[in-house]
Parts: C-alpha cells; sequence; structure tokens
C-alpha cells in the first residue's frame, strides 16, 4: 500500500461538515420532515439523511413545498425552482400548513438569534419587547403555530460559541420551546412533543424535563468552553461523549448535496478553520 | 371580494397602481425572493404612495425598499430579510430600530387562517398555536374562543381582507386569468380575501394559452392587468428568468446607511420615470438571468 492510498482512507472533514451530518442524524427514517427558509444547514443535513438512513423519509423542500425532490445543488435562497427538480409533486402552502397544524409532519428543524434553557427561540428582535427593539432579526415564518404542533423539533445554532446565542431567557419568545413565561407546553394542549435536540457547534444537547442537558461534545472542544458559553446553567449528562464521526458514505453525500457550500453561510472563517481528520488505524479525529 | 366582469382590464401600470390609496392594507404575492410583485412596487415609490400596512408571508426586497422609500406604517408579515445569504433587512431593521414602523409581526400560518376568514365571509377562524409566543402580544385584535364541542381553548384570528392585493405572474390573458407556477404562496388566498387585486405579468397572451398553461387566479377575481416584462425583478419569476442575486447584494450592501437607500431609490426607482427606463438601467444582467435553464452548470454561475 502507498502513501496515497493511505491519505484517500483517511477522511478529512470540517465542522460544518461534521455539523450537518450531526443535524442529519436526528432524522428517523420514515419521518415526514420540513425545514424553513434560511436554514441552510437543516436544508443540506435533510438530504444527507434521505441518501444515508432515511431513504423513505418523507422530505418537505422548504419554501418550495417539493416533495423528495433530488436538487443539483442548493441555491442560496430557499425559494427557487432548483429546489424542485426531481420532486413529483409540489404541495401548496396550505396543503403544507394544513398538514403540520393536524399534526402530520414528524420534525422540522428551528433555529434562532437566541434560545433559552427551554428550547424557546428568538428570530423576532433582540432588547424589550415593548420598546423599539435594539436589532429587529427577520422573523419566524410559520415557527410560532408549526412549534405547537409538529411533533418533534431539532433545534440547531452555529453561533453558539458567541456566547450571546444560549441565553438565560429570550429577550422575546417567537417559537415555542418546553416551558413558557412559567407554563408548560401540555397546559397549553399544545399536541406536539417540543424541542427533541439542540444541535450547536459546541456540542449535542437533548431536553430532559422540558430542559436542555449536554450530551455530546466535539472533540477540540472543553466542557469548560461550553459552560463558559452558554447563559444558563450547564447540565452535563453522566455519560457526556464525543459527538460520533461522520461515515464516509455520509461525508459523500454531503459534498454532493451542497457544491455551492451554502451551509458555510452560517459558519465565521474561524469556525470553518476547524477541520478533524479520520484515520481508520485510529478511535478519535482529535 | 365583488367579482370584477369588465372584458377588458388592461391598463397601463401607472394607471393601475393609481388604484393604491395611503393607508391601504396592501398584501403582497411571492415569497422571499421569488415573484415578487416589484414592478408595483417601485410605481407605488414613484407615486409617493404612503402609510401603508403591509401583510405578506415571508419577504424581502419588496417590504424593504417600501420602508426605505418612507411608504409604509405598518409591517405584518412572517419574516423580512434576505436569509443567510445576504442578512437581515437593512431599512426594515433601521426604521424598527428607530421606532418608525410599527412591527406587526405575524405567521405563515396565522396570515393563512386570517384570509380563509375572509373568503369564507366568516368574521374570524382558530388556529391551534400562538399561545406561549410573544408573538400574540404583538396583536391585541387577536381574541380567545373556546370549542362548543371539546372545550378546548384556541386563539381567534379576525377575518383579513386586504383592500389590495399586488400580484405578478407569468402569463394573463386581457381578461385578466393568471397563470403562474408553483410555490404559489399566499397568492391564490390574497386573491380571493382581497378587496381588488392588481395584477402585473410577463406577457399578456391569448385566453386559450392562458388556459393551455392552467389558470392560477381567474378573471373574475382581479381589477387590472399590467404587461411588464421583468416586472419580478431582481426577484425571480420561472420559468421566465432566475433571481438577480447580484442586484439584491448592491442592494442590500447600499440600505446599510439611510444615505445608500436613498442613493439607490434615486438611481433605480425614482431616476427611472417608468419601467422601461428601469429595465435599460439593469439590461446587461437582465438577459443573463434567462440562462438558467441551459445547463445546471449556467444555473449554478448565476448563484455562484
Amino acid at each position: 500500500m502507498t502513501a496515497t492510498d493511505v491519505d484517500t482512507r483517511a477522511l478529512k472533514f470540517s465542522i460544518d461538515e461534521w455539523f450537518v451530518v450531526t443535524l442529519a442524524r436526528t432524522i428517523r427514517d420514515r419521518e415526514a420532515v420540513f425545514h424553513g427558509f434560511g436554514s441552510p444547514c437543516a436544508q443540506v443535513a435533510m438530504h444527507v439523511a434521505r441518501h444515508t438512513h432515511a431513504r423513505d423519509m418523507l422530505l418537505v423542500e422548504g419554501a418550495t413545498y417539493a416533495v423528495n425532490p433530488d436538487p443539483a445543488f442548493i441555491p442560496p435562497t430557499g425559494n427557487d425552482l432548483a429546489l424542485q427538480r426531481g420532486a413529483t409533486y409540489q404541495m401548496r402552502f396550505e396543503e403544507f400548513f394544513d398538514a403540520a397544524v393536524r399534526g402530520d409532519i414528524d420534525r422540522m428543524f428551528l433555529s434562532g438569534g437566541q434560545i433559552d434553557q427551554w428550547g424557546n427561540t428568538n428570530v423576532t428582535a433582540v432588547g424589550a419587547v415593548n420598546a423599539p427593539p435594539k436589532v429587529k432579526l427577520g422573523g419566524g415564518g410559520g415557527g410560532c403555530n408549526l412549534a405547537a404542533t409538529i411533533r418533534n423539533l431539532t433545534l440547531w445554532t452555529t453561533r453558539h460559541g458567541s456566547g450571546r446565542t444560549l441565553v438565560e431567557a429570550c429577550d422575546f419568545i417567537t417559537d415555542m420551546g418546553h416551558r413558557m413565561h412559567g407554563t408548560t407546553r401540555e397546559e397549553l394542549g399544545f399536541r406536539g412533543n417540543g424541542p427533541e435536540w439542540l444541535v450547536t457547534e459546541l456540542g449535542v444537547f437533548d431536553f430532559v424535563g422540558g430542559r436542555a442537558r449536554l450530551r455530546q461534545v466535539f472533540p477540540d472542544i472543553s466542557v469548560e468552553q461550553v459552560r463558559a458559553a452558554t447563559g444558563f446553567p450547564l447540565e452535563v449528562a453522566g455519560d457526556l461523549r464525543t459527538v460520533p464521526l461522520p461515515s464516509a458514505v455520509e461525508l459523500a453525500a454531503l459534498r454532493a448535496a451542497d457544491p455551492l457550500k451554502v451551509r458555510h453561510q452560517e459558519f465565521s472563517k474561524d469556525q470553518l478553520a476547524r477541520v478533524f481528520e479520520h484515520r481508520p488505524d485510529k478511535t478519535c479525529a482529535c | 371580494m365583488t367579482f370584477f366582469l369588465n372584458l377588458d382590464k388592461r391598463l397601463p401600470l401607472e394607471e393601475a397602481v393609481s388604484r393604491v390609496h395611503d393607508g391601504d392594507v396592501v398584501a403582497l404575492g411571492g415569497g422571499l425572493s421569488a415573484r415578487l410583485p416589484m414592478a408595483l412596487v417601485r410605481e407605488l415609490i414613484r407615486q409617493r404612495r404612503r402609510e401603508l400596512h403591509l401583510v405578506g408571508s415571508a419577504h424581502g426586497i419588496d417590504v424593504d425598499l417600501l420602508v426605505a422609500a418612507g411608504a409604509v406604517a405598518v409591517c405584518e408579515e412572517s419574516y423580512v430579510g434576505f436569509e443567510q445569504d445576504l442578512g437581515l433587512a437593512p431599512a426594515y431593521r433601521r426604521a424598527a430600530q428607530a421606532g418608525e414602523l410599527h412591527i406587526a409581526e405575524s405567521c405563515c400560518v396565522t396570515m393563512l387562517t386570517q384570509l380563509r376568514a375572509a373568503e369564507a365571509g366568516v368574521p374570524f377562524l382558530p388556529v391551534r398555536g400562538v399561545k406561549g409566543s410573544d408573538i400574540r402580544r404583538l396583536h391585541p385584535e387577536y381574541g380567545e374562543v373556546t370549542c362548543p364541542f371539546t372545550g378546548e381553548v384556541l386563539v381567534a384570528v379576525p377575518a383579513l381582507s386586504p383592500d389590495v392585493a399586488l400580484i405578478h405572474a407569468s402569463l394573463g390573458d386581457r381578461h385578466g386569468n393568471l397563470h403562474f407556477d408553483k410555490p404559489y404562496v399566499l397568492d391564490e388566498r390574497f386573491a380571493s380575501a382581497a378587496k381588488v387585486v392588481i395584477a402585473t405579468v410577463e406577457r399578456i397572451v391569448s385566453t386559450e394559452e392562458v388556459a393551455a398553461e392552467g389558470i392560477t387566479v381567474p378573471a373574475h377575481l382581479v381589477a387590472s392587468i399590467s404587461e411588464v416584462p421583468f416586472g419580478a425583478h431582481p426577484s425571480s419569476c420561472y420559468p421566465e428568468y432566475a433571481y438577480d442575486r447580484t442586484h439584491l447584494a448592491e442592494y442590500v450592501d447600499a440600505a446599510a446607511t439611510a444615505d445608500g437607500a436613498n442613493a439607490y431609490l434615486e438611481r433605480y426607482v425614482l431616476g427611472t420615470p417608468d419601467e422601461q427606463s428601469y429595465r435599460k438601467l439593469v439590461s446587461e444582467p437582465l438577459e443573463r438571468l434567462r440562462s438558467w435553464h441551459e445547463s445546471t452548470a449556467a444555473w449554478k454561475e448565476l448563484f455562484a
């Protein structure tokens, strides 16, 4: 075996790729899954899942509402004909939202400028609610209804490290998590289960008793770094582990799905410098 | 909601837009950077319309440009911005943060439900969500209703009948029949819930041709139709053309300051007396946007 052969067997990947594969793994096979607009990482993750472990999922392509399309590339906008390639059917706007509010959609990806420990997200405004905002964000799309009824939610952010994203309490709750202003989703009669996962560029949280708990970390990040970047008291799982490595098949699916690398839009240059290498003779990617 | 039965509804753009009044509730068709009624938006700005109450789902340069021009009092959309690619909407953000714009942020589902109530002629309909979200606090007009059958308490949202809906389509005939491709977003709902529909189309063709492609919005819902090629530019209008990402980036960059936004308006909107002059001004990239269908590589190139 030559040195070149060894190199091609080694998996090299950057944080955006590992992050998107981790998002993809929150999807179970045979789920009906939706992402909103302005969500390149979630969008790519859905195509990775459909080409690897979730081949029989129902993929609803964002703001085009195309069912199981096979785009040649993911464009930088969420409402483009390029996203509909290969779809045999496109839902109407009404058709998708009706399915979602009556409980037929299994999973949706949600993000936010702020996310609190209960999985509430803020995509509306930073600052006081009853005054002009400090920063007006874009808005929540369908989130403040869909978060009540879609079966499971995968939350994500690529800005955990900023220290401003995972906060004690959202300045404004756009999309509902497990507990809003002291009231639980059960008390409000919501039929969806709420946030199941929160994936960040530092690690992966699950929700226990409605509260976020660190379950996995990336190998170049320490728990102390996560704690320092988190605005709420950090709970850590007793069996905390490293985020499982992406497989060669997952990386290939991701690179094929996203040749324009729209996923990079969610990462800073510094973050993209986080490159990992995994050789078959080693057990970790450190 | 009254039916429009004139046989020939063709109007020059300027006359069509004169049906929009200061203070009107205006529904914007299309979504994000696709099929936005941009020629109508530009003409509203040229005619110096004021105090508009905009309603829509997820929008971008249409809302931002109207806000930059000082035409808007209330914004009631589910989103205004340029996605992760080009970021927050600069003029919308500036006006909101200065307290110059009433932000009545809504939700795609709520908007859809309010339009359905108007279409059915009932005063309200319930939604299951919104409870627990601070979006509710932005809407003192929402109520609560207890289901007489199950006892479930739901948020009641009032019927919404926009004064006018602005819709851009690929094809239309002189009667006002419109054809456009999916996603229709809320355009069909706007068309039947609004009091007046003002349409622009890429091309006015025969009724047979529109019918053969499929009628998306029927003539009896449409008050006027104006032929405006590239009437959605810089958003897309497939199958005619892709969106003009370069132009959108130029806008977002310029509008980062109030002066920059004014310079953009002076150059592209107020400085062009009509849409023909607008097309001339941006003529270089326009034909390029039609090249999307030549090959995947050509299509990708437009977005690189």
